[in-house]
């Protein structure tokens, strides 16, 4: 009873860090349509620039995060401006193409400057407390409060705010959102910055838990996609929801599959996914654009 | 949502001339029995050039030319012309490296005695290909993006898979073959492989089962209604390509004799034979072997001293050629119509 309530804290604590982790994926996917193949690759930005911090002036990763939120935002507002806006407009398979070169390139420049030694950020609290017999680690809980936080606040920001109904304006319809008058470019970008911002802030507070090394993207944007098919696009609810059961699924795998560890995650994940995509192919709350329906 | 696209871009797709009418007779000229006839006066000059007294560093880097076009051939089987665009391709390559690995060292499952190189290099084929039967059964039937993700997710899976299988893998300590070093055999071997491959291509074109993989390519519920089998075309196509990837994943290990999970099983590879099929030109024949050696002996020239570095360059190429010239070298020179990455991006595409 104790190691199931155990498993159950521990994924969920995972799952709050997957539900923040994967917004940055899901909101790019759902406004413009956009896989973005080289998430996992900005969030090792954010992980590195909170390990540079650390390591060079001896910030906090959590409170590194009002520098590098900014600074991502800005270089997402350019590299959509610069690149993505180009293809955008064009078929999925283009963008799928040149957001994979471009997660290629980002890997190797990251792995030129900083060789692939894995990295580490020690934060002084990196212990845990016990609370009713279950052990809260305190780093993790930090990260699961901080995520809830983000992602009311994104909720709020594109609920409430002019700007975040435009953004949503340009999901749902893009050719009416420009004939009332949305600058589908500007909001673009911007939402591009919002979301590669929240990505690297994802990988920062990620650093104190994980060794960091140019290499570590990929399986975080297998999660993310899987996460994606599991609660549907640009939903933070079902963003919520499914890094939850995919964080849950992967702790109880490696506590009660025997002789694996936590290795195998990116396998369960993988798995998860094909099961849905071939299952439900418009994801398990429906959200997935079907892509038989866009073909003509 | 349904809205079509705007008057002006049809207008600009039916102006679409291509821009170097002089080359059209060239491309016409590859494209026929002539096209083959070329290609073997060429494997018999490659065949003949070791006797001209080379060096075996010429003959090294001419087995490494025959792997990348027999690579990048492979690819355009499945990403080209059947418009399934693999993003895990390597995942087969690394099973092919893992299987003669495993064969021929003998040491981490007991197996005695060990199987010698001409044994293990078709076990390595045939295991990758019945990879792909097991793979391709699910993944197939996801359409467009989602099977390119499903393959990306493949390949980082079985990475982490071979990492953790530490009795039989090795684990990240990898395993290492028995050195032997045959350059001439190496290149004598690929130069067949390599022409096997171009020439299956070659006639898998013209034939009905090729005609039904465009036709897949073109429109799949089509091809459904016109009669083709579509799932058994698009299964055999991809275990056709994984096959021959397993034999080269083979070699490569035998070739290299060191393997571990991060030297097989990476995505770069993957780029590597998507960008080559892409720079030749994406569903022709000849295409994706003309990219694989100009993309050869781009990294030779550019960046050939920088080793390790070469990747960042090849990403960022990646994205020039989607941007600016995504018909590829054939489709530019030549005759647009018949080269498939216009009308292949418009199908997968979303309408406006």
């Amino acid at each position: 009873m104790d190691q199931l309530l155990q498993a159950l804290v521990s994924g969920l604590l995972l799952g709050g860090f997957y539900s923040v982790m994967v917004l940055g994926f899901s909101v790019i996917w759902g406004v413009m349509g956009v896989i973005n193949l080289a998430h996992g690759e900005f969030l090792m930005i954010g992980a590195y620039m909170a390990w540079g911090l650390f390591r060079f002036f001896g910030m906090d990763p959590f409170a590194s995060l009002v520098l590098i939120l900014p600074l991502m935002f800005l270089i997402g507002y350019l590299l959509q401006i610069v690149l993505i806006n180009r293809v955008v407009e064009r078929p999925h398979l283009m963008t799928l193409l040149v957001t994979f070169g471009l997660s290629i390139a980002i890997a190797n420049l990251f792995k030129i400057q900083f060789t692939s030694d894995p990295r580490n950020v020690a934060v002084a609290y990196n212990g845990s407390v016990q609370l009713a017999g279950v052990t809260f680690p305190i780093v993790k809980t930090i990260i699961f409060g901080v995520a809830l936080f983000i992602m009311v606040c994104l909720h709020l920001f594109l609920q409430r705010t002019r700007l975040g109904k435009s953004i949503r304006a340009a999901a749902q319809n893009k050719t009416a959102a420009r004939i009332v008058g949305v600058d589908i470019n500007r909001v673009y970008a911007i939402t591009a910055g919002i979301c590669i911002a929240l990505t690297a802030a994802a990988g920062a507070m990620l650093s104190p838990t994980q060794a960091i090394f140019p290499f570590m993207g990929p399986p975080f944007t297998l999660k993310a996609v899987t996460i994606t098919a599991l609660g549907g696009l640009g939903r933070i609810p079902g963003a919520l929801m499914g890094g939850m059961v995919l964080g849950v699924t992967e702790i109880f795998v490696s506590t009660y599959v025997p002789g694996i560890g936590t290795n195998l995650g990116v396998a369960t994940s993988f798995i998860l996914l094909v099961l849905i995509l071939v299952v439900r192919p418009q994801g398990l709350m429906g959200g997935l654009r079907p892509i038989d329906a866009e073909a003509e | 949502m349904g809205t079509g696209p705007p008057a002006s871009r049809i207008a600009q797709k039916a102006k679409k001339k291509p821009p170097f009418p002089f080359f059209a007779p060239v491309y016409s000229l590859l494209a026929g029995w002539t096209g083959l006839a070329f290609w073997l006066l060429l494997l018999l000059l490659l065949a003949l050039y070791p006797y001209t007294g080379v060096s075996s560093v010429a003959l090294f880097v001419g087995s490494q030319i025959f792997v990348l076009v027999t690579l990048a051939s492979n690819w355009n089987l499945i990403g080209g012309m059947t418009g399934y665009v693999d993003f895990g391709h390597a995942v087969f390559f690394g099973i092919g490296a893992y299987i003669m690995g495993i064969l021929v060292t003998g040491t981490p499952l007991l197996i005695s005695p060990e199987w010698g190189f001409w044994q293990a290099l078709p076990a390595s084929g045939f295991a990758a290909a019945l990879f792909a039967l097991l793979v391709g059964l699910p993944t197939l039937r996801l359409k467009g993006p989602y099977f390119s993700i499903a393959m990306l997710g493949t390949l980082v899976a079985m990475r982490e898979i071979a990492r953790v299988l530490r009795p039989i893998t090795g684990g990240g300590v990898g395993l290492n073959l028995p050195p032997l070093l045959n350059r001439l055999g190496d290149y004598y071997l690929m130069l067949a492989v390599m022409g096997l491959v171009v020439s299956l291509i070659w006639w898998i074109q013209r034939s009905e089962f090729g005609q039904s993989l465009i036709a897949i390519r073109e429109d799949e519920i089509g091809a459904e209604m016109r009669g083709i089998n579509t799932t058994l075309h698009k299964i055999t196509a991809f275990m056709i390509a994984a096959f021959f990837t397993g034999i080269v994943g083979g070699f490569w290990a035998w070739q290299n004799t060191y393997i571990d999970p991060d030297v097989v099983f990476v995505e770069a590879r993957t780029v590597e034979m998507v960008m080559m099929s892409m720079l030749g030109g994406l569903g022709t024949v000849w295409g994706p072997p003309l990219g694989a050696v100009v993309i050869y002996f781009l990294q030779d020239l550019l960046w050939g001293n920088l080793s390790g570095v070469h990747l960042l360059p090849l990403g960022l190429l990646l994205v020039v050629i989607v941007l600016f010239m995504p018909e590829g070298i054939l489709g530019t020179l030549g005759d647009r119509s018949s080269t498939s990455l216009g009308r292949l991006l418009s199908r997968v595409g979303r309408s406006r």
